[in-house]
Formats: C-alpha cells, sequence, structure tokens
C-alpha cells in the first residue's frame, strides 16, 4: 500500500506512569500489526487541564481523532457537545458491538440513549496490605490472606493492631491538600450507607457526610495514618514497607509488580477488595473509554473514522495487556477469558467489581471534575485538624451551591 | 510652515499608528469584551445569554470572592513594602561597593539579580525543594518537620517569603538607576560640608531616591495584587482556599468550571480595585512629597 494511503490517527491521552507505558506497548503492537492505520499519541497533564484542553480544542474544531476519557465525565462532555456520538453500525464495522462490553461499563458510555465512548476498563478502589505486617498483627488467616473485616471499628481495631504490634503506621493513602483520594473513599462509604452524595440538585449525604469524614479523618487523628502526604509520599510509604494498609485505586498494581521482580520490594503483599464498613461493599470506580472529539466545523472523514474504530477495536480485543496494569477490561471476550480470571495479583480483588459505584450523573461530577476539585480542597482539612468534619463539609457546599444551581454549560 | 506642521502630525501619525493599533488589537478590544461577556451567561467557548448585571449580583453575595480578594491583599501586605525596602537596602549594598577600584559591587549585583530571570516554574522548584517535609533543607536546618505550603499559618507567609526573593532584583536595578542619576556634586559639596553617614542618605540620598521610590510601590503594588502562578504552583490556593488568591478564582470559575461569564465579572471587579488602588495610592504618596 502506498505511503500516502496510511490514516494517521491523532490521539491525546492522560495515561502516565505505568498506564502510559501499557498503552504505548498497546499502539506499538497496533502499529506493527498492520500497515492502513498509525497511531500517533500524546500524552497531556492528568486532571483538569487535559479536559480544558479537549474541550476547547474540539470546540475550536483543532481536537484529536481520538481522545482518552473517564467515563465519569461523560455527561459533561457528552452533554455539553464535546464529543461524537458513535452509531451501533459504525461500531459493528469495526466488529465490535455493545453486547460486548460488560452492561456497567457500557451503560456509562451512553448519554440520552446514545454512546459516547466505548469502554476500555474500571478501575475500583481496593485496599493494598503488607503481608509482613499485617501478618505480626495477627490479621491474616491460616492461608496468609487478609482475615474479613467487616464494619469501620473492624477496620480501624486493624489500623491500630498494626501500628501497636509493629510500630509502622496502620495505613498510609493520599491525604495532602487538593488530593482527590479522600473524597473517592467518602463516596465510596456513603454509598455504602445508602446515600448519594447529590440528589435533585441538592446535596444528599445529610448527617452521614459528617459522620463518615468524622471516623476517616480519626485514623489520622490517633496517628495511624499521617495526613497531608501527598501521592509520591503516599504510596512510597506503601512501596517501602512502611505501612500496613493501603486505600488506592488498582493503578498502582503494575508498580508493585514491577518492584517485587526487581527486588526492591521486601515483603510479600495482598489486595483486597475494599471491605465492608458499613451497610453494603459499595466501592467507588472509574473508567478509561476512548471517545471521538466533535471537533466542530471538521466533520471526520468516514475513512478516517474507520481507522479510529479499527485502533479502538484492536486495543479492545488485545486488553489483557491493559488488564496487567491492574484494570478490569471493560471487553467481555477479555474480561471473562481464562487468562484475566487467573491473572494475579487482579484476581484477589476481582470481586470489587460487583459491588461498584461511579460518581453519581451530573455535569460538575466525575474525575478532576468541578466539583471533585472542590471537595479536593476542603475534605482532607479534618484529617490534619484544620477544620472539623462539620466544618469542612460546611465550606465544601457553601463553595459547591453555584455549581448545582448552574445550567450544564454547552461548550 | 502651515505644511510643515501638517507633515509632521502626519509622521507623528504614522510613527504612533504600529503602537495605537496593537493597544487597540490587544488590549481595548479584549477588555471590551472581556466587560460584554461579564453580561452574559458563557462557557468557555460559547455565550448563551444575555443575563445583565446577574454575575455581578452573585459577585457581590459570593463569600469564595470576597475570600479570595482577602487573600489578594494578604499576600500584597507580606510582599510590597518588603521588596521595596529590601531592593533599596541592596542597591545601597551594590552602590556602596561599586567605583574606587571595588568590583564587589557588579558581583553583589549579579547575585541579586539572577533569582529574577528564573522563570516562575523553575523558582517553584527550588522553593519545594528547599521546604520540602522530610527532605528539605529549611526543615534539616531548623530540625523541624513543617509540611510549610499546607500549613495555615505559614501557607502565605512561605509563598510570599519566595515572591521576594524571586523578584526583588528588579527593585534593586531601578534603585540602582536612580541612584546613579545622583549627581556626584552634591555628594562633594555634601562632604565639603561636613555631613557624613547616615545624615548624607537622609538630606541627600532619600530625597533624591522619593520618586523612584513611589514608582516602586506603586508598581510593586499592581504587581503583588496580580499574583497567580506562586500561589496556583506552590500551594494550589490551599490549605482549603486560604492562599487562593483573586486571579486564582478566576482561573477557576472559567477553567474548571467553566463559567466564562462570572469569570469576566470577577476580572472586571478585580480589575477596578487595581486601578482605584493604584490611583489612590499615587496620589497619595505624590501629596506627601
Amino acid at each position: 500500500m502506498a505511503q500516502a494511503d496510511v490514516q494517521v490517527v491523532q490521539m491525546w491521552t492522560l495515561l502516565s506512569g505505568g498506564d502510559g507505558a501499557r498503552m504505548r506497548a498497546l499502539i506499538d503492537g497496533f502499529n506493527a500489526a498492520q500497515n492502513e492505520v498509525r497511531v500517533e499519541s500524546t500524552t497531556l497533564r492528568w486532571g483538569e487541564p487535559f479536559y480544558t484542553k479537549l474541550i476547547t480544542a474540539s470546540v475550536a474544531g483543532a481536537g484529536p481523532d481520538l481522545a482518552t476519557i473517564h467515563l465519569s465525565r461523560l455527561p459533561n462532555l457528552a452533554g455539553g457537545g464535546v464529543l461524537r456520538p458513535v452509531t451501533a453500525a459504525e461500531l459493528e464495522a469495526a466488529g465490535l458491538r455493545g453486547a460486548d462490553f460488560l452492561p456497567r461499563q457500557w451503560a456509562r458510555s451512553q448519554y440520552e440513549g446514545r454512546a459516547y465512548a466505548v469502554p476500555l476498563d474500571m478501575h475500583p478502589l481496593v485496599l493494598y496490605y503488607n503481608k509482613d505486617l499485617a501478618g505480626q498483627a495477627g490479621l491474616l488467616d491460616a492461608g496468609g490472606r487478609l482475615k474479613p473485616i467487616v464494619g469501620m471499628d473492624a477496620l480501624t481495631n486493624a489500623f491500630r493492631a498494626v501500628k501497636e504490634r509493629t510500630g509502622k503506621d496502620g495505613m498510609t493513602m493520599e491525604a495532602a491538600q487538593s488530593t482527590y483520594a479522600i473524597w473517592r473513599l467518602w463516596l465510596s462509604l456513603l454509598a455504602q450507607q445508602g446515600h448519594p452524595v447529590v440528589e435533585g440538585g441538592r446535596f444528599a449525604y445529610g448527617a452521614a457526610g459528617e459522620r463518615t469524614l468524622a471516623a476517616i479523618a480519626s485514623w489520622f487523628r490517633a496517628g495511624y495514618a499521617r495526613a497531608g502526604q501527598d501521592y509520591p509520599a503516599s504510596t512510597s510509604q506503601f512501596m517501602a514497607g512502611n505501612a500496613g494498609f493501603m486505600i488506592n485505586g488498582v493503578w498502582e498494581v503494575p508498580e508493585l509488580v514491577r518492584g517485587t521482580r526487581a527486588g526492591t520490594i521486601r515483603f510479600k503483599y495482598g489486595i483486597a477488595p475494599l471491605p465492608q464498613l458499613y451497610g453494603n461493599a459499595s466501592t467507588w470506580a472509574d473508567s478509561h473509554g476512548f471517545a471521538i472529539p466533535a471537533s466542530e466545523g471538521r466533520p471526520m472523514r468516514p475513512e478516517k473514522l474507520r481507522a479510529v474504530l479499527k485502533f479502538v477495536a484492536y486495543v479492545s480485543q488485545h486488553s489483557f495487556g491493559w488488564a496487567e496494569g491492574g484494570h478490569i477490561p471493560a471487553y467481555r471476550p477479555v474480561a471473562e477469558s481464562a487468562a484475566v480470571r487467573a491473572l494475579m495479583p487482579n484476581a484477589e480483588y476481582a470481586a470489587a467489581a460487583a459491588n461498584v459505584v461511579y460518581d453519581p450523573p451530573g455535569w460538575y461530577m466525575g474525575a478532576a471534575g468541578p466539583l471533585e476539585a472542590i471537595a479536593s480542597k476542603f475534605l482532607p482539612a479534618p484529617l490534619a485538624g484544620q477544620l472539623t468534619p462539620a466544618d469542612a463539609l460546611r465550606r465544601f457546599e457553601s463553595e459547591a451551591q453555584r455549581l448545582l444551581k448552574k445550567r450544564p454549560p454547552r461548550y | 510652515m502651515k505644511r510643515k506642521r501638517r507633515t509632521e502630525a502626519l509622521s507623528a501619525a504614522l510613527l504612533l499608528a504600529p503602537f495605537m493599533a496593537a493597544y487597540a488589537l490587544f488590549f481595548l478590544l479584549p477588555a471590551v469584551q472581556t466587560l460584554y461577556l461579564s453580561l452574559t451567561e458563557s462557557s468557555l467557548t460559547r455565550t448563551s445569554a444575555f443575563v445583565g448585571l446577574a454575575n455581578y449580583d452573585t459577585l457581590i453575595h459570593d463569600p469564595s470572592f470576597w475570600s479570595s480578594l482577602g487573600n489578594t491583599f494578604h499576600f500584597s501586605l507580606l510582599t510590597v513594602i518588603p521588596l521595596t525596602a529590601l531592593g533599596l537596602v541592596m542597591a545601597l549594598l551594590v552602590d556602596h561597593f561599586t567605583g574606587g577600584g571595588k568590583r564587589a559591587g557588579s558581583w553583589l549585583q549579579g547575585a541579586f539579580f539572577l533569582p529574577y530571570v528564573l522563570p516562575i516554574s523553575v523558582m517553584t522548584l527550588i522553593a519545594d525543594w528547599m521546604l520540602q517535609p522530610s527532605s528539605g533543607i529549611v526543615n534539616r536546618l531548623l530540625g523541624i518537620q513543617r509540611a510549610w505550603f499546607s500549613d495555615l499559618d505559614w501557607a502565605m507567609p512561605v509563598v510570599a517569603i519566595a515572591t521576594i526573593w524571586w523578584t526583588v532584583g528588579f527593585n534593586m536595578l531601578m534603585f540602582l538607576a536612580g541612584l546613579r542619576n545622583i549627581p556626584r556634586e552634591q555628594y562633594e559639596a555634601a562632604a565639603l560640608d561636613g555631613a557624613r553617614g547616615f545624615a548624607v542618605f537622609r538630606h541627600i540620598t532619600w530625597p533624591a531616591l522619593l520618586p523612584v521610590t513611589i514608582t516602586a510601590l506603586v508598581l510593586q503594588l499592581i504587581a503583588s495584587l496580580k499574583v497567580f502562578g506562586q500561589t496556583y504552583i506552590m500551594t494550589t490556593g490551599g490549605p482549603f482556599n486560604t492562599t487562593r488568591v483573586t486571579l486564582h478564582y478566576m482561573y477557576e470559575t472559567a477553567f474548571t468550571q467553566s463559567d466564562a461569564g462570572y469569570a469576566a465579572a470577577v476580572a472586571m471587579a478585580f480589575m477596578a480595585v487595581v486601578v482605584a488602588l493604584g490611583l489612590l495610592q499615587a496620589v497619595l504618596l505624590r501629596k506627601r512629597k
């Protein structure tokens, strides 16, 4: 085939670290596997800058051909006119059907009855544990696995046991100002009590919000965990063997696998779903997905669309490589394959998938979205004792009130 | 004669035209557009409805706006006078060690000015390294483990100190230029009259530098009110918004919340505050002269 016939697909991603390396491997694999389409990807800074750039570029008609997004941002992006819907016929031409994807992720890719993304994965919060420290604290069963932990007191006691028996911190998690982890945990635990954060344009968590935040803060106030640690500090505390537990997303799995292989991690670790601390075992999760920017005034040519979807289909079919990054694949033939079911350590927390909750729908919701950005400023403050839980939530609501009242923006 | 004047006017107009065009294109036009934007409900790129003064009405009742304005003043309070005074002291030092075979002056001048040439990202990176809770040199020297940027009492002062270190070089240069404009004869005359030390500074140097001082204070106040990058990078406005300045709030409403109309209202209100303060300060300081 002549060089001129090669379709070049420009993709923007926000995937960095292990995720970035894995996506790069998938792109290289795709580019090497055929010679009709070449994918060129650009990695942009995670979070708000990525979405701002995607929104403005798409509206200005200068967006990329393909972008990775969080499905939690779909109501915002699809509703705002940033994304181009993909029809069933277009997907089918690439060999993909809605039924090929796990129902929950597929449903999260829809907006007002149309598909605006092709789901790639799901990444819930999980509970990492250091088997050496947890063993010393008497928290493991005969098989070396974490004994079931049910209820807030049980988890707090586990953290205390590690602290008292080993001298190391009971747990670690990202807890500095402007970090999202506390929001995700808080959201999970509210869902475990059956309380949505927002419902009908109002804050709906009630007294449970303060109680739950106070319970999280108590781990830090009692000295079982360190307040004020940013993301790298919190993960390296766990990787260095200086904390019994870590609450984090599954995306740290590759670092643990790599560290164990390289000998830099000198302890045995295990991973469990986030425990049931209240009425049920709900766990926050988000998903990555592929979406096509609308790029207003510059509609995508059919041959470009075919090229884009060909790549998306390839990644879906090869998402075993993505599962190795800790994520739970969304493409059923891979997700339900024996290879993925046997993949370690993923198999240890696969049960979490049954209990995941996403951010509730709303234009202001989602990864690095407006509401999360505000929450990230106030929710960590009680952990360091800078605000009472009640005060933190009052300030959070007072600042977020304007968002809830605002009409969804049309970009 | 008349014809000559006409050619003069023509060439003046021709020479001014490029500047006027650029000024209109890059300042006046955007300013008018921002004013219009502030009267609409707009997302990042699309204007959806004319809403009159609704955004300003929201603004007046918005505690987040007022707290951000308070934080801006807090930062200005911590920087304007120290930056001006320190600039003067540094200029005097450089001047003292210059001339008459002394070469330390130019070395000092370079050392004082060097931080100013750093891009903000580099400056904040250095400050961040020095102030790391467990590994930073500041905590090591003090023998403590303070997380400076998330400390309620210290976050803003630390940003202010870093800013002073970063930008004081420019004020020093202004004062140095002022110092070098003072005729040497005045000092010689004073020396003949037997004036020395502080008396020379008080009666000759200081009065001669007053116009420079006023300029420095006004420029510094405007610069400090416009602070954004330092707090955005170093503290991200935290802990819980206690270092979020007005421009940062404007950025958040425009980009994180896609509320360009409201952000424009914040911008207009803030511009009014800056202009008013700048004028007030200039008038007050001139009167005293």
